[in-house]
């Protein structure tokens, strides 16, 4: 039981990056990014492959990161200039895009087999501590992406990427390029998928193409709407209710054990399509109210 | 300093929504556009600003040409825009609203927020003292601290005048300043224009308030149907028989 | 040489179903001013109903013809619910909502028939030749249901007074409010509409290769494409622009693989958005 809540604290840590790095994109400057997932994948597969080539944790975590960062400033760079929609829809292309070179790639990647044996972190720990010290690593660097988030809000560049969300055309108006600050933005939340997409890769040891599907990208969605657009915090509290749902129907699965495992995804992409429409119509700001920014 | 407008055109589907119009505006004087509904006032602006693509013509400010010029390089050049329509920061305060138009701000740079947090206090000190000053100018005072989303119309206009202040514009264009603002706030616009003009900075001015603007404007410019009709000082461009046929209308009265 | 045009054959025909495909979203795009992303999930409804309606009546008109009745309802139930309450929102709004009612769709059909293909039962044909290109006799059907649906489409559009009056919206919203044309029913006829045609694209795609849950949303990307190539908003251009990408993408796999045939259509959304937004036939659209 232990283990089981251990194991699930480590997914939620993973989740909550993610969900820190959209919200930043989202929640803070408005950019609708619906290929959070090409970001995550870049960062896990980036790790895997690393590793494979005997390079450690201490370089694999923030090489994801860079290279997340990296594989997100062509994207911005030409199409953060684009309307909101479009960027949305410019943004899933580019998550599907990277889904397929990793399908494909082969020499690399392994194809849709996927690259198993992924080293462990803290290997030379054993069970149970071997998962709490994944669990703190995860903890130090939500800490690390929330107090560096926090310095950032308060901070001009915060006021101007909150003044693009409210309105991007004054911007301009005043002199300041919006996508100048929007490509930042698009690379750092970006970076934390990266850096996520890296711990998961080491956690889970096996990675493979059907891991990186758009339905993690609005899981994520999901999450921040429900704890609050634009809240730091809204990020963690929509994660965990994120995962109450998530790992509610894997209890659904122990109740009514006629339920086959294929028919539980279909619940699952259900219940994230259901609260999408719920919660765009009824509650836009999330379950925790309006945006308050600190 | 000179904004120069030559030959501007702009048209939607067969319609030519601006034509052809040429004009000059010099920054130490007060000009007005009038005009009636949809005669392309604001397309103008737009035009001029660089917020729409037009399909002829040339804009220079202080023998710059900017006809090719992003919205944000014209506004750093010196000439900033409001909108009809108020563009406030729903969500940040009144002051947040005029610290965000402050130029050259090094905390506008994420490696030195991170990097050089003294000199960003230094520097956001600063442009606070710049920012109070407005608002006490702007007699916004009460509302400083509230979110611009909340505030009427009128005190909406004047935040997006602050900003536009704050800029250091050198000529400032306003899309309708006076519509559904107040008569007393009208005053206090009006007479903070005139007194920023006196301190050298240029305005241009759409308004449908021929009363208050002809109190302000030393020079008036009438368009019609897209294009210009009439240009002059405003006792002679509203006694011209077109000007009164066109604009003034059934409406004279 | 033959090979090619061999191959531009066969993207013509899938280039109808996307264009078919893209068709809907640019009706709901220049009308509902929104990128609808359940328009591919709606198409996998109608396959598997037309699926249904085969299975039960023997006959595959009537099947297709249950198929395009279940997408123009779903296209209903899905203005009722959920856009219609968000019309005075932000665009971003109806669009996150969309991605949500695809997903409802999907899982609601995973759940239903489960997540193998399924295949529509047709009767096999010898392909034959026409001056020495190969056609299948199936493909041909597909071709001539698309044109149809296509003719009877812009018939509604152009002939009759609410596919005018839809038109009117779609070119300006604020002249068609004041000019007194009641949106309300522009919008349902929109919804009937834009679902019955995506039905078709399904039905269509579901005779062309299987019908699988995933079928529609794999089809998003390059309907998307083919509507901002042809000119958001403009039915023609999504039509003409749908036949050109998937005649391109039959013409390029030989050179870039199978796989990337897909990474064509993204790389031709980005293309057009950089260069031309407005896409072939679009007009300007302005800032205001
Ligand atoms: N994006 C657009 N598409 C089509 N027509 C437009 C567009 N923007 C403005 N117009 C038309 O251009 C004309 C001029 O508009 P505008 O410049 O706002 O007028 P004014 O500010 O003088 O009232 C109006 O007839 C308006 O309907
Ligand atoms: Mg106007």
């Amino acid at each position: 039981m232990e283990a089981y809540l251990v194991a699930i604290a480590i997914v939620t840590g993973i989740y909550v990056l993610l969900a820190l790095g959209l919200n930043l994109q989202y929640g803070l400057t408005g950019i609708i990014n619906f290929g959070h997932v090409g970001f995550f994948c870049v960062g896990a597969y980036t790790a895997a492959i690393l590793s494979q080539h005997g390079v450690s944790l201490f370089i694999t975590l923030p090489a994801s990161a860079a290279l997340a960062a990296l594989a997100a400033w062509p994207l911005g760079l030409v199409s953060l200039r684009l309307r909101d929609d479009y960027f949305a829809i410019v943004s899933l292309g580019f998550s599907e895009v990277v889904r397929l070179i990793v399908t494909s790639e082969r020499w690399l990647t392994n194809g849709v087999q996927g690259i198993p044996g992924i080293p462990r972190m803290f290997a030379d720990l054993s069970g149970m501590s071997q998962a709490s010290a994944v669990l703190g690593l995860l903890l130090v660097l939500n800490l690390v992406a929330i107090f560096a988030m926090r310095r950032m809000v308060s901070s001009p560049f915060g006021r101007m990427i909150e003044a693009i969300r409210d309105n991007e055309e004054a911007v301009k108006a005043l002199g300041k390029d919006p996508a100048r600050f929007k490509l930042r933005v698009l690379m750092l939340g970006s970076a934390l998928a990266g850096v996520g997409g890296a711990v998961y890769a080491h956690y889970i040891g096996f990675i493979a193409p059907e891991q990186f599907i758009p339905l993690i990208t609005f899981q994520i969605w999901m999450a921040i709407i429900m704890g609050g657009v634009g809240r730091v915090s809204g990020a963690l509290v929509g994660t965990i209710i994120l995962m109450v749902f998530m790992e509610g129907s894997r209890f659904l699965r122990d109740v009514l054990p006629f339920i086959s495992e294929v028919e539980m995804a279909s619940v699952r992409i259900g219940i994230v399509g259901l609260a999408l429409i719920l919660f765009t119509i009824h509650r836009p700001q999330g379950l925790m109210g309006d945006y308050t920014r600190k | 300093m000179t904004l120069r407008i030559r030959g501007m055109t702009k048209a939607y589907g067969g319609l030519r929504v601006v034509d052809d119009v040429s004009f000059e505006v010099s920054s130490t004087a007060v000009t007005g556009i009038i005009g009636p509904n949809g005669a392309g006032k604001s397309t103008l602006f737009s035009l001029v600003t660089g917020f729409l693509d037009g399909d002829a013509g040339s804009v220079s400010f202080a023998d710059k040409d900017l006809s090719r010029a992003s919205p944000m390089a014209r506004a750093r050049a010196g000439m900033v825009r409001t909108f009809q329509v108020p563009r406030e920061f729903t969500h940040l305060t009144v002051r947040e609203n005029l610290l965000t138009a402050a130029p050259n701000q090094s905390g506008e740079g994420l490696l030195d927020v991170f990097l050089r947090p003294g000199r960003i206090r230094q520097e956001e000190e600063r442009i606070r003292a710049e920012a109070d000053a407005m608002i006490a100018f702007l007699k916004l005072d009460r509302v400083a601290d509230s979110p611009a989303g909340g505030l009427s119309g009128g005190q909406k206009k004047l935040v997006e005048l602050g900003r536009a202040l704050m800029t250091g514009a050198r000529l400032i264009l306003l899309d309708e300043p006076f519509a559904g603002v107040n008569p007393v706030l009208i005053e206090t616009i009006s007479d903070r224009v005139r007194e920023l003009n006196a301190r050298g900075i240029g305005f241009l001015i759409i308004e449908h308030d021929l009363a208050a603007l002809t109190k302000l404007a030393s020079v008036l410019h009438v368009m019609d149907r897209g294009r210009l009709i009439a240009s002059g000082a405003p006792s002679v461009v509203l006694s011209d028989p077109q000007v009164r046929d066109a604009y003034l209308g059934g409406a004279a009265a | 040489m033959r090979d090619i045009i061999e191959l531009a054959s066969i993207g013509l025909v899938s280039g109808l179903v996307i264009g078919l495909a893209a068709l809907a979203v640019t009706l709901v795009f220049g009308i509902a001013r929104f990128a609808n992303a359940a328009t591919g999930d709606t198409m996998t409804l109608g396959a598997y109903a037309a699926l249904i309606g085969t299975a039960w009546t023997g006959s595959f008109l009537a099947g297709g013809a249950l198929g395009i009745a279940a997408g123009a309802a779903t296209g209903l139930l899905a203005y009722h619910f959920v856009f219609k309450k968000l019309e005075q929102r932000s665009s971003v709004a109806s669009l996150l909502a969309s991605i949500g009612v695809g997903f409802v769709i999907r899982a609601v059909l995973g759940l239903v028939f489960g997540h193998g293909q399924q295949v529509f039962q047709l009767p096999m044909v010898r392909p034959f030749r026409i001056y020495d290109i190969r056609v299948q006799p199936n493909d041909l059907k597909i071709a001539a249901a698309a044109i149809v649906t296509l003719v009877v489409v812009f018939l509604i559009l152009h002939a009759t007074p609410i596919g005018r009056r839809m038109r009117a919206v779609a070119d300006d919203p604020m002249l068609a409010k004041v000019s007194g044309i009641a949106p309300k029913r522009v919008m349902i006829a929109l919804w009937a509409l834009a679902g019955g045609v995506s039905a078709v694209a399904g039905v269509l795609l579901g005779m062309k290769t299987v019908v699988s849950p995933e079928m529609g949303w794999e089809m998003l990307l390059p309907a998307f494409a083919a509507a901002v190539l042809g000119g958001i908003g403009h039915p023609v251009g999504a039509v003409v622009a749908g036949i050109l990408l998937g005649v391109a993408q039959e013409v390029v796999s030989p050179l870039v693989g199978f796989t990337y045939k897909i990474a064509l259509t993204y790389a031709v959304l980005l293309g057009v958005l950089l260069f031309r937004p407005r896409g072939l036939f679009g007009r300007n659209e302005g800032v205001r």
